[in-house]
């Protein structure tokens, strides 16, 4: 048996855990830069406020009906996530922390252990809800899919209350049927258009088709879906684990930049970002992407994108701000207000697997970064970074509805009147 | 020519520290103060009401979530959108201070109210604490 916990909307169930006065009140959570609204909390749903508007599109209406509107606080968001996974792992041996709020668990031979799923679905929330202040919902399947579509009948259809199982085709049925074919794990956007067009629509219609032929139209990937609904496990967690093949670090600013050091302190903080990513999967970058744009809504929009080729793959974050200082000159114009730029590592090889080059000296200095990463590790992400990140980050992301951090500066904990 | 190095050795080393094999990991407060990390928070205590007891304006408060409340427990609560610290008379359903100017609180059926945790600490600061000092008003 597989199970899928996650938070009902996280970011705005995280807001309200250390804030008692907007309990009750509609919350929704901005993305980076306030841009967009990612988070609408169950209140705020049922004033219709859509996910992903554009924060000014809907801003007059937030304010009409006294919405409280939160930047993203990534530090509470982290802190919080590492409770919840800690207390959902008290129910299961085998955990995969799958996202910032998602968890699957796999339960090997727990049949004669646990009678009844729903009642243990049921002691997971309480206990989540109880030690967190977190929602969450729990859903039970055969395969993770079923898993994945279990937890969302359990917080999207009525009558579950939270915890839905899956465990034979009898239960999947009714589930299946009142699933959009969207809304399969594993099912993206094109695949489901497509799948549209030939009248299947609903998850229940999918998972009665025959999975070689699905296998030649669509791919083996979506044969394993069809496998999956039907209760035949394909997919492993080790297929889930699999290091990343890009890294990227991407952003818009806060403000316009239009000068080259603000420019270059971004992109080496963006570089640095990707560094200490690709250090922690234990790969090396082959190859370096850096790109600046203008707004796409300026008149002039501007995009300059630059590959940078290492001639020995590196982890090193000094050679990466290398790379971008040789680039940099051909990125930047006068004149332009930049609003976006980033790096990314668009090839990546293993570092067990490394080959040297004999005439190429070894720089790559894993004592350095090992100590980097150990500083930043214990101190604080930003403790020790490089020079040419700069000091004052004007381009930080505007973070306007910022609540405080309430588990990780001493400055912010909660106070409490007596 | 080739030389194979051979360093000169004396024999002499010190004693080794009699003391090395006891060295243990050192204490740690938070080993001490917080039994159940993922469901335990830290607050900070603001108001004379609960003196009575020993806790004073400032002082930091563990709240321990994943206790059950016991009538006289020592309580935080979400009162009315606030959080507040106070024992707890769940025979009357009120909230009691620790002080003479302060009266019970009955909590009646419209007050919105949530029982967060259980206070299993207080901390006072003798010292200032630099990194706290933001909150001392």
């Amino acid at each position: 048996m597989y199970a899928l916990v996650d938070a009902v909307s996280f970011y705005a169930s995280a807001e309200k855990v250390f804030d008692p006065s907007i309990r009750n009140k509609p919350v929704v959570v901005l993305t980076n830069n306030d841009g967009c609204i990612c988070a609408v909390c169950p209140i705020a749903r049922k004033l219709g406020i859509p996910k992903f508007k554009p924060y000014f599109q809907v801003k007059a209406f937030l304010q009409k009906h006294n919405v409280v509107i939160r930047s993203s606080n990534y530090e509470l968001y982290a802190d919080l996530s590492e409770r919840m996974m800690n207390v959902i792992a008290r129910y299961c041996d085998n955990q995969h922390v799958y996202s910032i709020d998602e968890s699957f668990l796999y339960f090997k031979n727990y049949g004669k252990i646990i009678k009844d799923w729903h009642q243990y679905g049921h002691e997971i929330r309480r206990a989540i809800w109880k030690e967190t202040r977190l929602p969450v919902g729990v859903g039970f399947g055969s395969t993770s899919t079923l898993a994945k579509a279990a937890n969302h009948a359990a917080k999207k259809l009525s009558g579950y209350n939270g915890v839905a199982v899956m465990n034979n085709a009898q239960q999947s049925k009714p589930i299946l049927k009142q699933m959009d074919v969207n809304d399969v794990w594993g099912v993206g956007r094109k695949i489901s258009l497509r799948l549209k067009q030939q009248n299947i629509s609903s998850a229940y219609q999918l998972s009665k088709q025959d999975p070689k032929t699905i296998r030649k139209q669509f791919s083996v990937v979506t044969e394993r879906t069809v496998n999956e609904l039907n209760g035949i496990s394909c997919l492993t967690w080790d297929e889930v684990k699999e290091p990343k093949q890009e890294i990227f670090s991407t952003r818009s600013f806060g403000q316009r930049i239009v000068d080259i050091h603000s420019l270059q302190a971004a992109l080496t903080t963006h570089g640095a970002i990707v560094a200490k990513k690709v250090r922690q999967q234990s790969s090396l970058v082959k190859k370096l992407m850096i790109f600046a744009s203008s707004s796409p809504h300026d008149e002039n929009y501007y995009k300059q994108v630059m590959i940078y080729k290492f001639p020995v793959a590196t982890d090193n974050s000094c050679d990466i701000a290398n790379a971008i200082s040789l680039v940099l000159t051909d990125i930047f114009i006068t004149g332009v207000r930049f609003y976006r730029c980033g790096v990314g590592a668009i090839e990546l090889e293993s570092r067990t697997f490394q080959q040297p080059d004999l005439f190429v000296a070894d720089n790559s200095n894993p004592a350095l970064m090992n100590c980097l990463d150990h500083i930043n590790n214990r101190y604080g992400q930003g403790a020790l970074t490089l020079g040419a990140e700069g000091q004052t980050q004007l381009w930080q992301m505007r973070r306007d509805f910022l609540s405080p951090q309430y588990t990780s500066n001493w400055r912010d904990i909660p106070k409490i009147r007596c | 020519m080739k030389v194979i190095p051979i360093y000169i050795e004396a024999g002499i080393s010190g004693f080794e520290s009699p003391a090395a094999e006891y060295k243990e990991l050192g204490l740690s407060l938070d080993q001490l103060l917080i039994r159940h990390p993922n469901a335990t928070f830290i607050g900070q205590a603001s108001g004379q009401s609960m003196q009575g007891i020993g806790i004073f304006d400032g002082d930091l408060l563990i709240v321990d979530r994943s206790l059950a409340a016991k009538n006289g427990d020592i309580i935080v609560a979400n009162f009315n959108g606030c959080f507040v610290c106070k024992i707890i008379d769940k025979v009357q359903a009120r909230l009691l201070s620790a002080s003479k100017n302060h009266a019970p609180v009955k909590i009646n059926q419209g007050d919105d109210f949530q029982l967060e945790g259980i206070v299993t600490r207080s901390i006072r600061l003798h010292h200032q604490a630099p990194e706290l000092t933001a909150c001392m008003h």
